[in-house]
């Protein structure tokens, strides 16, 4: 199986190849790196469960230490060589890192998905973290109720003006942070939970093998691949990607990933030119992975990604678009692997016939009736069964825009900061039994094509001249905020933010239905960190 | 520390004023006094400004890196106390001659102190008060220490050091001194005094914890970064709140207020109450020397309103935003300051802009002080 997986990896590019094979296993372990670089200020506590002050009383994510220890170098004087780094991140994210189900909420603040507005927010987090932080921040980390106390200790010497910041300054932010919200935390947030014994406990599945990945990217859009990961050393794969974009054009890529706490992937790979970053969580069978794609240098653009592993039986990992039209005839395009001809959508729909075949997707013509019921449908791929893969519609009578409150800031113009874009898809609904749209019973059907204009959002946005300054929206739903730096030409020689609605309007058959969102262009981020 | 080379008209200035200070006893009236304008710009200089001239007579290198900017004026306007090394050293500058007369470090070895902007000096000039907020730095964690008032004795000179300590609240920002009681004023969440000879604190107006209930009223969000009201005796604390006319959150019927608590220097008097509907944000305020019911606002905007009436009379929309505002104790010119490099002189009775003065670096959050010296 190695030398099998060496000679493709030899055949299909040298780098990559260099790449796995470059790396030689280390000799330190995680604990020796520690006890040779940290005990100038940390201590030995003498307890072989919690071993180290302040490090063996806290679990993170591998962002999470790597920020720790980027923090430890930048303000604290840490030095520490690059390959030590690497054994000290994998050996924390490892030994103290969070149980799958710990981070499954949260995930979009590791994907660094833009634009999210968080749900569900702990009360004692809002207002007295939230000002700075995303809420997932703390929600990935666990710590005992001292370590809990001690980090509000630490933001108060680090950050002395935190106690006055709008926001925190109309109530006693300290009293509360470290006598209420640091008891919560230590409450929601222990550093021992039944999750974490129990994954660390259980067998973790090795990733390597064939695999089948649905993704998208905003420039691209929709595309499928095969991806072979083969494994290197100890936790460390090589992957080769080989698909093809929304148009049939070709994709191919490369690179090499990581695991981290048996689940945690983390992919550097190379597509079409292109460096990008993946974040992906495996499930705990080793069967399926979803996450975030986005390219190295611009993280904004990007996009969720599933994959699965190819078996014998058909996998199907998506299906484009997801609806039908009553009296239509559609195209589809099922990703997945070892796709079967064999293919049923129900009653009502016929399958005219596969029109494509290749190894990570098929295209299948197929023609609802004009009676075909309203409603999703379970897609037969062979024996592969996918419920609610695609769904009979009416008319589109609704159009959301996601994300429906949005963020972009202005960058460039030589200034050390690149523009953050935001990017939009339009979601399709149908007006559901009571012929309404709004309500309860609409029935979402997906991302649909859209194009995309700007408005002001407001009277003041249009008074300040917004839409010329702030940026422009693209045929594929992306916007680029304008240049960095004072602008003479604005009042108060202001630079180039502003208040904006983004519209995408999708047609069909003639009928324009549009949704709008809400887009503030702002400043630069200056402080932009692996965990925001 | 050292004597920064101006331009050749402005250097003779200078000299003629320092005669003119040296000469100065015994007049009181207002008429004999010279006031000098003092702000702080980045890098990290101190500057001094004629205001009949309006015209920079010299500037002096802080020690230190760019802190908030804060300066206290001692009372005969000598002195220029500047707060720098990011918000923990305090430098005594004689504004004549840029001679570092005062140095003090607040933080030490192992303890991490920061003051926000608290800083003022007693009536007679003897004793300079900061607000302490310490951090200890154990080897591997940090604790926060109780907030302090700090005493120094002006006459100690160079790398002084606290003479007596008293604990104070958490969250102070700015200082001033009541002649006739000789406490300190807290700005904090409510505003306090200090009695700095024992550290008996009273409440002179509870804003964050008033008696009214939060079904009516949105606790006052009170701050001030800078501190005003020197021109004629007086300090300034504004907050804004939010007044619940229909249910807590509607916003329909809330009306958005701006209140102050202002306390007398002089006798201690205070007045506190909402004074303004909020109409745009306003970063600072002072009142007119010559009528008590005029306030002036500066941010975006240089604004003048009424607060008897709770009206607002003019507004005079600003090239940028100044964060702060003085003005002469005669009322006839109003300084606009903070922010970027330029101040901006204004006429009080229309806001026009009458002049400016080109500094050599941003402000930032630096203080605009009036330093008045008898002639």
């Amino acid at each position: 199986m190695k030398n099998h997986s060496m000679k493709r990896v030899l055949r299909f590019g040298g780098a990559v190849a260099f790449l796995g094979f470059a790396s030689t296993v280390s000799a330190i372990e995680g604990p020796q790196v520690i006890k040779e670089n940290c005990l100038l200020c940390h201590s030995e506590t003498g307890k072989a469960e919690a071993p180290f002050s302040r490090i063996s009383q806290q679990r993170k994510t591998p962002e999470g230490w790597q920020m720790t220890i980027n923090r430890m170098k930048s303000q604290r004087g840490l030095k520490l060589k690059p390959e030590d780094e690497r054994v000290l991140i994998k050996y924390l994210a490892d030994t103290q890192g969070l149980a799958p189900s710990e981070t499954a909420d949260l995930r979009y603040v590791l994907e660094r998905e833009p634009n999210v507005i968080e749900a569900d927010i702990p009360e004692h987090v809002a207002g007295t973290c939230t000002g700075c932080h995303s809420s997932a921040r703390s929600g990935l980390q666990r710590r005992t109720a001292d370590e809990w106390e001690k980090l509000v200790h630490f933001h108060m010497g680090q950050v002395p003006s935190i106690e006055y910041l709008a926001g925190h300054r109309d109530r006693p932010w300290f009293q509360i942070a470290v006598n209420e919200t640091s008891v919560k935390l230590g409450e929601g947030y222990p550093l021992v939970t039944k999750a974490w014994d129990d994954w660390k406990a259980a067998p973790k599945a090795m990733l390597n093998g064939d695999w089948v990945m649905s993704g998208y990217m905003p420039d691209k859009g929709e595309f499928s691949a095969s991806v072979s990961v083969m494994p290197n050393k100890k936790d460390e794969y090589i992957l080769l990607l080989n698909g093809h974009y929304a148009d049939g054009s070709k994709l191919s890529g490369s690179g090499s990933a990581k695991v981290f706490a048996g689940y945690e992937w983390r992919g550097a790979v190379v597509i079409d030119g292109r460096k990008m970053r993946q974040v992906f969580a495996a499930s705990e069978d080793g069967k399926t992975m979803t996450g975030r794609m986005f390219l190295k240098n611009d993280d904004v653009i990007g996009g969720a990604i599933v994959a699965k592993k190819a078996t014998k039986a058909p996998v199907v990992v998506a299906v484009s678009p997801t609806y039908i039209k009553q009296g239509s005839t559609q195209v589809l395009k099922i990703t997945g692997a070892n796709l079967s001809e064999k293919i049923s959508l129900g009653k009502g729909i016929k399958v005219v016939g596969v029109e494509k075949k290749t190894p990570d997707y098929m295209l299948v013509k197929v023609t609802a009736s004009a009676k075909a019921a309203v409603g999703n449908r379970t897609l037969t791929v062979g024996s592969t069964a996918t419920d609610s893969a695609v769904v009979v519609y009416d008319s589109v009578a609704r159009v959301d825009i996601t994300p429906s409150d949005s963020i972009a800031r202005i960058g460039g113009n030589g200034g050390p900061v690149a523009k953050q874009k935001s990017i939009y898809r339009a979601i399709g609904f149908a007006a559901g039994s009571d012929g309404k749209p709004g309500t309860e019973d609409d029935i979402k059907l997906g991302y649909m094509p859209a194009t995309w204009s700007l408005k002001p959002f407001d009277a003041v946005a249009e008074e300040e001249h917004d839409l010329k300054y702030a940026g422009k929206i693209n045929s594929q739903g992306i916007f680029t905020p304008g240049d960095a730096g004072l602008n003479p030409e604005r009042k108060m020689s202001t630079n180039n933010v502003g208040n904006l609605t983004v519209v995408g309007t999708v047609t069909e058959g003639g009928a324009a239905v549009a949704g709008e969102a809400h887009l503030l262009v702002t400043v630069q981020d200056y402080v932009k960190e692996l965990i925001q | 520390m050292n004597f920064k080379q101006m331009i050749s008209p402005a250097k003779r200035l200078g000299a003629v004023m320092t005669g003119l200070v040296l000469l100065g006893t015994g007049l009181s009236a207002q008429a004999a006094t010279d006031e000098y304008l003092l702000t702080v710009t980045r890098p990290n200089q101190l500057h001094v400004i004629d205001t009949k001239t309006d015209k920079l007579l010299r500037s002096c290198d802080v020690p230190g890196i760019f802190g908030n900017g804060g300066i206290a004026a001692s009372p005969d306007g000598k002195i220029a106390y500047v707060m720098t090394n990011k918000w923990e050293d305090v430098y005594g500058f004689n504004i004549n001659d840029c001679k570092i007369v005062f140095s003090m470090k607040q933080s030490s070895k192992g303890v991490q102190v920061k003051s926000m902007i608290s800083m003022t000096v007693s009536a007679d000039g003897k004793e300079l008060y900061t607000v302490q907020n310490p951090v200890k730095l154990h080897k591997d964690h940090f604790e926060t220490l109780q907030p302090r008032l700090a005493v120094y004795k002006t006459a100690d000179g160079m790398n002084a050091k606290p003479v007596r300590t008293y604990p104070v609240d958490r969250r102070i920002t700015k200082l001033g001194f009541i002649e006739k009681t000789g406490e300190v004023i807290l700005g904090g969440a409510d505003v306090k005094a200090i009695d700095p000879t024992n550290g008996k604190i009273r409440t002179l107006a509870k804003l964050q914890n008033w008696d009214r209930s939060p079904e009516g009223w949105v606790p006052p969000d009170a701050f001030a970064m800078h501190t005003l009201g020197e021109h004629i005796g007086e300090y300034i604390m504004p907050y804004f709140t939010i007044k619940w006319n229909g249910a807590p959150g509607d916003m329909e019927k809330a009306e958005f207020l701006w209140g102050m608590t202002k306390v007398d220097t002089k006798t201690g008097e205070v007045t506190s109450g909402e004074v303004l509907p909020f109409e745009f944000i306003v970063f600072n305020w002072l009142t007119d020397p010559n009528d008590e019911d005029i306030v002036y606002g500066s941010f975006n905007q240089l604004s003048k309103h009424n607060i008897k009436e709770g009206k607002t009379l003019a507004v005079q929309p600003m090239p940028h935003t100044y964060y702060n505002i003085n003005m002469l104790q005669d009322g006839s010119k109003i300084y606009v300051g903070g922010t970027s490099s330029d101040i901006s002189v204004h006429d009080p009775k229309t806001l026009k802009k009458i002049g400016s003065i080109q500094l050599s670096g941003d402000m930032s959050t630096s203080d605009l002080r009036i330093a008045k010296v008898q002639r």
